[in-house]
């Protein structure tokens, strides 16, 4: 199932529909890691995206192959300690084995080639990564991945930043 | 010039360790050894807390066998407040219904992860297969209908799991004295018949085959391999009721030796009576024993290849009809094959989804009562839990001030009971594998990661270790200069 017509750069409103899942990544009990986990709360605190599947979770399983087989596009939501990212970047992603994968970690683009091969199907995936700094046991984010998740709320969905202003 | 080989981490296991062999000036292994070297302590962090956080806390632990931390923990609670199996006060049926219904839809999920993610591709590619292509990942490529069926058999699970205890990790349902919660008609039906896209029963059963099917086509084509590598023999140890049968969630502990002579039988209650720790200054993993045998004769092995040793049946058909054949290949001898784990852990998927099945069908799990409230006086303050986990014998214990604050707690996990066996296997392997070897390959390295990985060892529950490591192997010599590295 291929969405009927493919995004150039999305926005949120591009989501907004029965066949698309938003999926954060991430554990709110490491600082910044809780990057992915409130971006959904945003949008339910928002009531953005009614029609689309939330979902939290801490990582990424095989299952999720399976999840995905039922959507057209899916937006996952992930903290970052790139080196390169200064706030956020948000990227469609592509099928591939990566061959990183342990028990504890699989990728998005492992997740996307296991679901083309065991179920056929090829969502259009794209990955909203947000620039995060510490990572230890405590919860709350950072003033910084705070300012980055607020920077990416805005490009996403620019009501918020004319909202805010 | 004598040398040193360092596996560092060991792969695919939950949690991280390495192995160091040593060699001397004739390539012949001197020493092997499993260093287990993180450490979190979650013993030492729950003092304090209130005692009815415990199962809730401490099955953080581990993110694969948290159902089994979960009961444990809540059984150590039942006799905290003075219910359950230690005051002769039994749970309601519904309640321990309910719990073995979780704890069996635990060991469906925890053993499908360890057989076909982690073990599977070593028999679909062999021991000596190309890395890249030895995991999970060259899996899905070279058979994607088989994977497509280990994963809908896992959502399953997942599912049953969220029903069982409200979480698909990390469950909450289990209280002192009983459940939060008993299954609807509807939530029943959700899995005996498949909807929602959950498969159904018949199909659960069918699936839970497919490991079985793998193994034997594997053991057939490799039969002298698979029964000559790492064949340590130790003491088993399992939980059993009455009839001297497996029981996963209760009962005494017995340890039979290779003749099936029962060496000891006691109530886990008692277990400070029975054993010991042993601790090394290389591994922040302790080894158990028993102490009347002590350390080198009363180490322990536990998990699928102990219970399938242990028990004299499985109640149910297709396990047992299984389980004969398993039997029947040592003679009715104790099977001490390392490699004959994975069949016992073949058995045990399909066991457990077949007990799933007679317990989705019993009515008591739609009936309402769930706890038990404990009569007065009854607090004990003190209690000890002991379940069959995936990979073995799993126990905790705590004590409580007057204020229901936890002063200490501790946990024998199955990994640390297996330790001892788990170094000798390694050292057995090594010696079949790396004696006499100029150079040490990939395959050699992963011989000794095989022999590991057969006990599906968690080293984040035995020693809560946390973080990732590139895997890197290295060879000194006795001076300690670096003449050999690889890395992965």
């Amino acid at each position: 199932m291929n969405a009927s017509a493919e995004i150039a750069w999305p926005r949120l409103a591009d989501f907004d529909r029965p066949d698309a899942l938003i999926y954060g990544i991430g554990n709110v009990g490491r600082q910044d890691d809780g990057l992915g986990w409130a971006f959904i709360d945003w949008i339910e605190e928002q009531g953005l995206c009614p029609q689309a599947s939330l979902l939290r979770n801490y990582q990424l399983l095989f299952e999720d192959a399976e999840l995905i087989s039922h959507c057209s596009r899916v937006l996952f939501v992930d903290a970052s300690r790139a080196k390169g990212l200064e706030s956020f970047a948000i990227e469609r992603a592509q099928a591939k084995m990566d061959y990183s994968f342990t028990s504890h970690a699989i990728s998005i683009p492992s997740i996307m080639a296991t679901c083309a091969l065991c179920f056929q199907r090829q969502p259009e995936v794209w990955v909203l990564a947000i620039k995060g700094y510490e990572w230890e046991l405590q919860t709350g984010l950072t003033a910084l991945a705070q300012r980055n998740l607020q920077a990416a709320q805005e490009q996403l969905h620019p009501a918020c930043a004319t909202e805010s202003t | 010039m004598s040398r040193k080989l360092v596996i560092d981490p060991v792969t695919r296991i939950e949690g991280h360790g390495k192995v160091v062999v040593h060699l001397d000036d004739n390539n012949q292994v001197v020493d092997a050894k499993l260093h287990v070297v993180e450490f979190r302590g979650f013993e030492r962090f729950i003092q304090g807390h209130p005692y009815w956080e415990a199962p809730i806390l401490l099955q953080r632990i581990c993110g694969i066998c948290f159902v089994s931390h979960h009961l444990c923990g809540a059984k150590v609670l039942d006799d905290m407040v003075g219910v359950g199996l230690r005051s002769g006060i039994s749970l309601t049926s519904t309640a321990e219904k309910m719990r073995r219904l979780g704890h069996y839809a635990q060991m469906l999920q925890s053993h499908q992860t360890a057989f076909f993610y982690l073990l599977v591709p070593e028999m679909l590619f062999g021991i000596e297969g190309a890395p890249e292509q030895r995991n999970i990942l060259g899996l899905i490529e070279a058979n994607p209908e088989l994977v497509k069926r280990v994963v809908m058999l896992r959502k399953w699970g997942q599912e049953l799991i969220k029903a069982v205890l409200g979480k698909r990790m990390h469950g909450i349902h289990s209280i002192p004295g009983g459940v939060l919660k008993n299954l609807s008609v509807q939530e029943r039906d959700r899995f005996l018949h498949g909807h929602d896209g959950l498969l159904n029963m018949d199909q659960i059963i069918e699936y839970a085959q497919d490991g079985l099917k793998l193994y034997h086509e594997f053991h057939e084509k490799n039969r002298a391999r698979v029964d000559s590598f790492g064949v340590v023999p130790a003491l088993d140890m399992c939980l059993v009721n009455d009839a001297g049968n497996v029981d996963y969630y209760h009962g005494n502990l017995r340890v039979i030796d290779q003749d099936k002579n029962i060496v000891t039988e006691f109530d886990y209650h008692d277990y400070l009576d029975h054993f010991s720790e042993a601790v090394e200054e290389w591994s922040y993993m302790k080894f158990p024993y028993l102490k009347a045998l002590g350390r080198e004769a009363g180490s322990l092995r536990v998990g699928p290849l102990a219970r399938l040793n242990i028990t004299q049946s499985l109640s149910t058909p297709l396990a047992q009809a299984e389980l004969e054949r398993f039997q029947a290949y040592t003679k009715g001898r104790a099977n001490y094959m390392t490699l004959h784990t994975n069949w016992a852990r073949a058995i045990e998927i399909l066991h457990a989804a077949e007990l799933i099945r007679d317990l989705l069908n019993d009515p008591d799990l739609q009936n309402d009562q769930l706890i038990l409230t404990p009569p007065p006086n009854a607090w004990t303050g003190e209690g000890v839990g002991v379940v069959e986990a995936p990979r073995g014998v799993l126990l905790h214990h705590y004590r409580a001030n007057e204020s229901g604050e936890i002063t200490s707690a501790n946990l024998i996990v199955s990994t640390t009971q297996n330790n001892q066996v788990i170094n000798r296997t390694v050292r057995s392997v090594a010696e079949d594998y790396l004696n006499g070897q100029a150079e040490i390959t990939e395959g050699m390295m992963n011989a000794l990661e095989v022999g590991i990985r057969a006990y599906d060892p968690c080293l984040s529950c035995a020693t809560h270790a946390l973080g990732q490591m590139p895997l890197q192997v290295s060879v000194y010599d006795a001076a300690g200069e670096l003449v050999h590295e690889r890395q992965r």
